[in-house]
């Protein structure tokens, strides 16, 4: 049953409709991958299984941190081209998981063609979790991570309002399309203000650790491990770029820390905070 | 340290992972195994950490991080970034980077210094764990997942 529905397929591929269908699912599957976050070589292995399952076997993919480049032909199959620029973006995990879920049931024959770009459809248009419940997560996070540095409840309570307000200013320039660094010199000016501001006529104690848990949420950890198993895989051009974006958020969140911290050290008197 | 202290720690490590968990888009029905994987994660460091220094104590930590990460991998059907990237935020040195911009600022070289130094170090540690956990063939991880799948079922 299984190698029938094979051989049908091989023999559909040559007809030049149903291969570019396969492309395009291809295609559009390691566009989601990548857009979620994905390492290059599961973006890979993902349109190369597909194109395989469906009997394309003249597909080439060649994936980079922010594009896929994915052609096909020879003899027997029509020619294909498509190229993608894939901007770099926050992270969708709930799609990375539907997207693995889906690939793994296409390999073991559950779909046909028409069956998986409606699949496919439903992951792309799925929503992601409400802006309400972003801004709270941030908020109990960077709470969460006060106390895990060190700080008291009542800092934690600050970090609280501090992650808040932080996660209102990230999602606004998100919509906005500012810059990313921008975005993260001036969410960590902010956290720090608003910090310093809590600290001096709020029931914030310790400044350091109030600072820390709320710049938390801003922190690249998803592009830098991404990244590093960029690296490990042998992918060393996307590898570096993803680190490389990395440690620019950092550096811009620092630079933004470090601006209010010398304001407020120079307003002060250079009094040790 | 005070074992109160500890406790809020542990705590606050889970509550943390999956908040996080949730700002990346992780589905809820993953978020209990996130959060275990982070408190434990931390609870190694802590543990580790009374023997040996920071950086050491992180490379054991990110090992037991990943370790957790790929098991659960092979017994959720999903895969392992999800669990790792929620599981090692707590050893991210988000507090020696702070310090470092801190003590720039405020022109204390050598503190800065040794903080950055510290935390490019634990940068460093999370790295080599990682790797060496990627060593491991997927094969073990399966063999694992499916003795653990089997006697569930029996």
């Amino acid at each position: 049953m299984e190698q029938r529905k094979v051989t049908e397929y091989r023999q559909s591929a040559q007809d030049s409709s149903f291969s570019s269908r396969v492309l395009n699912v291809a295609a559009r599957t390691g566009y989601l991958l990548l857009a979620s976050g994905a390492e290059i070589s599961r973006v890979e292995e993902t349109i190369d299984r597909i194109c395989s399952h469906y009997g394309v076997e003249s597909e080439q993919a060649y994936v980079l941190s922010n594009g896929i480049f994915l052609t096909a032909g020879n003899d027997r199959e029509k020619s294909y081209a498509s190229v993608r620029y894939i901007p770099m973006q926050g992270s969708r995990f709930d799609r990375l998981i539907a997207v693995n879920q889906f690939s793994r049931e296409v390999v073991r024959g559950k779909y046909t063609i028409a069956e998986a770009e409606k699949i496919l459809k439903r992951i792309e248009t799925s929503p992601g979790k409400s802006d309400r419940s972003q801004i709270l997560a941030s908020g109990i996070g960077s709470a969460a991570f006060c106390v895990l540095f060190g700080g008291s409840l009542r800092d934690a309570l600050c970090a609280f309002v501090a992650g808040f307000v932080l996660y209102v200013f990230v999602l606004k320039s998100r919509t906005a399309k500012k810059s990313k660094m921008v975005t993260n010199i001036l969410g960590g000016m902010l956290v720090t203000t608003i910090c310093y501001l809590l600290r001096s006529f709020g029931p914030g104690e310790n400044l350091h650790y109030m600072v820390i848990g709320s710049v938390m949420p801003l922190i690249p950890g998803v592009t830098f491990i991404s990244g590093l198993r960029d690296m490990a895989g042998g992918d060393y051009l996307s590898g570096s770029v993803r680190i490389l974006d990395a440690i620019l958020v950092f550096l811009s969140i620092s630079i933004g820390v470090g601006v209010v911290t010398v304001v407020a050290f120079s307003l002060l008197g250079g009094k040790m905070l | 340290m005070r074992i109160s202290s500890v406790i809020a720690q542990l705590a606050a490590s889970l509550v943390g992972t999956v908040a996080f968990s949730l700002l990346f888009g992780i589905p809820k029905k993953y978020y209990a195994s996130c959060g275990l994987i982070g408190m434990i994660g931390w609870g190694a460091y802590l543990l580790f950490h009374l023997w040996m220094g920071p950086t050491f104590s992180t490379v054991f930590a990110t090992v037991i991080v990943v370790f957790l990460s790929r098991y659960a991998a092979v017994l959720m059907e999903c895969p392992a970034t999800v669990f790792l990237i929620a599981g090692i935020f707590p050893l991210i040195p988000g507090g020696g980077i702070y310090w470092t911009t801190y003590y720039l600022v405020v022109g204390m070289q050598n503190l800065a210094t040794k903080t950055g130094y510290s935390a490019v170090k634990t940068a460093a540690a999370i790295v080599l764990g990682i790797v060496l956990v990627t060593l491991i063939p997927q094969r073990v991880f399966h063999f694992l997942g499916s003795r653990r799948l089997r006697r569930n079922a029996s």
